[in-house]
């Protein structure tokens, strides 16, 4: 089964509004989930700047996400 | 992550900054700041008050205390008016303020009986309670709040763990007793006891306690070309600024938005080493068992609450005062910017007469977002080589102390304590005679500076990155 893409971005903007605390989290998943997904990390996410914490999971962006938000994202997804 | 959770609360305050920065580049600061509010704290923002209209409120004294003036001291005057004079600003006295409107006036009853309660035959509640506080009513136990001692023992003896300590989050991680609450049940802060640890600031989930932010200034003089401004970074700073930030290229950044000069703290941290390990052994030859005097918190709970333990205080300045002093010595005009992860710095430098202003490294952080700079991207780099890994080692607890060990030769025996709890619990036994160390290193924050309340990332990543940097220091010390 191929991976589905995590892509955090840790550029600074998004870093102050809360990236680490992203990153931590899929760190602590679960291996069930977490053996589905690869994490990528990337300086700037299509400039969103104002929006941070930017991701992209499966090709689609979001905006303003933290650590419960991107729980719901990516067992949404992954099931 | 790091120990201070990033809340909404948390974020609303970083946008502040990074606005407030902008404002000052574009220069329309004092015309647009009274609209900030309403730009802001727009209808669909999530809201956590009655309406809008509160949390806007709110969001104004916020503002205030961005500004560096207080909120207790400036309530019915306009936000321009503030702005229009920065330098007015009393960001030296009252570094931490309680925002009234935000203040929930959380419950002060200390114990309460919840619906656990199961009215049972034994009543261990009741036959403990010492003052005959609790009594049944309508088939459940009921503490008559006049008569509460807040002993906790029913708490203690209910089989159901029925009853509940209840206390306000602020006043529970306040070790030093400085919170109270006032007629109207809200949080006040006994500035005389507080020693600006931040804990409350941290803990608080209203974000109703704030500390006075120096940004706006800190952005005024650095965009100021004919004036000269020095950037003195904390021994904890390494990683504090991204995953892939190195030290070198924060230098880089900062010489590049403004700063004139960036010098590590762990300079002056090397010249304390020197001279406390001296102090150490000249104490050890007079019996007097010495005291760490780099944290300010621990300094000045010392003062207030161990008023015996005064003169046992190493008289070596901190770190941040030694460096400033050598930068003021040599530059009499240059304007020092300490930049750490400490709130409690804020008030030891506005005592002081060398250290200017004073940024923790969320503010900082705030501040080059503003310059719109991506630290992830930048490349460029500047050599940083001020201090040895002796000086570099004073950002984590039980750094200092080792330092202190191996300077002496093994000569000194050294200890030391982290978090202000633990402070209290070794200077209590030291007070009482039941102590077996001649050096003791104190610092008011679990795991030392890089677990204080302005830092970024998780204190253990942090150790290990500070140790690696520490380590290629090639430096010696003097």
């Amino acid at each position: 089964m191929t991976k589905k893409i995590l892509e955090i971005c840790i550029g600074t903007p998004c870093y102050l509004m809360g990236a680490s605390e992203l990153i931590e989290y899929y760190n602590n998943l679960e291996s069930r989930i977490k053996d589905k997904i690869e994490l990528r990390t990337s300086h700037c996410l299509e400039d969103k700047c104002e929006k941070g914490p930017v991701i992209k999971f499966d090709d689609k962006l979001y905006f303003d996400v933290t650590p419960e938000r991107l729980s719901k994202i990516i067992r949404k997804k992954t099931q | 992550m790091s120990n201070n959770t990033i809340s909404e609360v948390v974020k609303l305050k970083r946008k502040l900054y990074v606005e407030l920065v902008k404002m000052m580049i574009k220069e329309n600061l004092v015309e647009e700041i009274d609209y900030l509010p309403k730009k802001m704290i727009r209808d669909d923002t999530p809201r956590y008050r009655c309406c809008e209209f509160k949390e806007r409120a709110i969001f104004s004294e916020r503002i205030k205390m961005a500004l560096g003036y207080s909120t207790l001291n400036n309530k019915n005057i306009e936000l321009h008016e503030l702005a229009s004079d920065l330098y007015k600003a009393d960001n030296i006295n009252n570094i931490v303020e309680v925002i009234e409107q935000a203040c929930d006036s959380c419950p002060i009853d200390k114990y309460i009986v919840t619906d656990a309660c199961r009215n049972c035959v034994a009543h261990k509640c009741l036959n403990s309670c010492p003052a005959d506080a609790i009594v049944i009513i309508q088939n459940k136990a009921f503490i008559d709040q006049n008569k509460c001692l807040e002993c906790g023992k029913c708490a203690r003896e209910c089989p159901y763990g029925a009853i509940l300590e209840n206390s306000r989050p602020c006043v529970r991680v306040c070790e030093v007793d400085a919170i109270k609450s006032d007629a109207k049940r809200q949080a006040r802060i006994n500035k005389e006891k507080c020693v600006v640890c931040g804990r409350c600031i941290v803990a608080c989930p209203f974000g109703a306690i704030a500390d006075k932010s120096s940004i706006v200034q800190v952005t005024d003089k650095i965009l100021k070309k004919d004036e000269k401004t020095a950037a003195l970074i904390a021994p904890s700073f390494v990683g504090q600024f991204g995953f892939k930030v190195s030290p070198e290229t924060v230098k880089y950044v900062l010489l590049e938005i403004g700063f004139d000069e960036v010098i590590e703290v762990a300079e002056g941290a090397d010249r304390v080493a020197l001279e406390e390990s001296r102090e150490a052994i000249e104490s050890l030859e007079n019996d007097r068992i010495l005291l760490s005097s780099c944290c300010p918190a621990f300094k000045k709970m010392i003062v207030n609450d161990f008023p015996d333990l005064k003169d046992n205080l190493s008289h070596t300045d901190s770190p941040m005062l030694t460096t400033a002093e050598k930068l003021k010595r040599y530059n009499s005009d240059i304007n020092t910017v300490f930049i750490g992860p400490c709130t409690a710095k804020k008030e030891e430098a506005a005592d002081s007469e060398v250290v200017d202003y004073v940024l923790t490294f969320e503010e900082l952080i705030a501040l080059i977002t503003g310059f719109e700079i991506n630290l992830e991207k930048v490349i460029e780099r500047r050599e940083i080589r001020d201090a040895s890994k002796f000086g570099r080692q004073f950002a984590y607890s039980g750094g200092l102390k080792g330092v202190i060990e191996e300077l002496s030769e093994g000569k000194i025996k050294a200890d030391n304590a982290e978090g202000l709890a633990k402070c209290i619990k070794k200077l209590t036994n030291l007070k009482a005679g039941k102590s077996n160390f001649d050096f003791l290193e104190g610092m008011a924050c679990k795991d030392g500076c890089i677990g204080g309340p302005g830092s970024m990332i998780n204190p253990k990543a942090a150790r290990k990155l500070i140790e690696n940097f520490a380590e290629r220091s090639n430096l010696k010390l003097k």
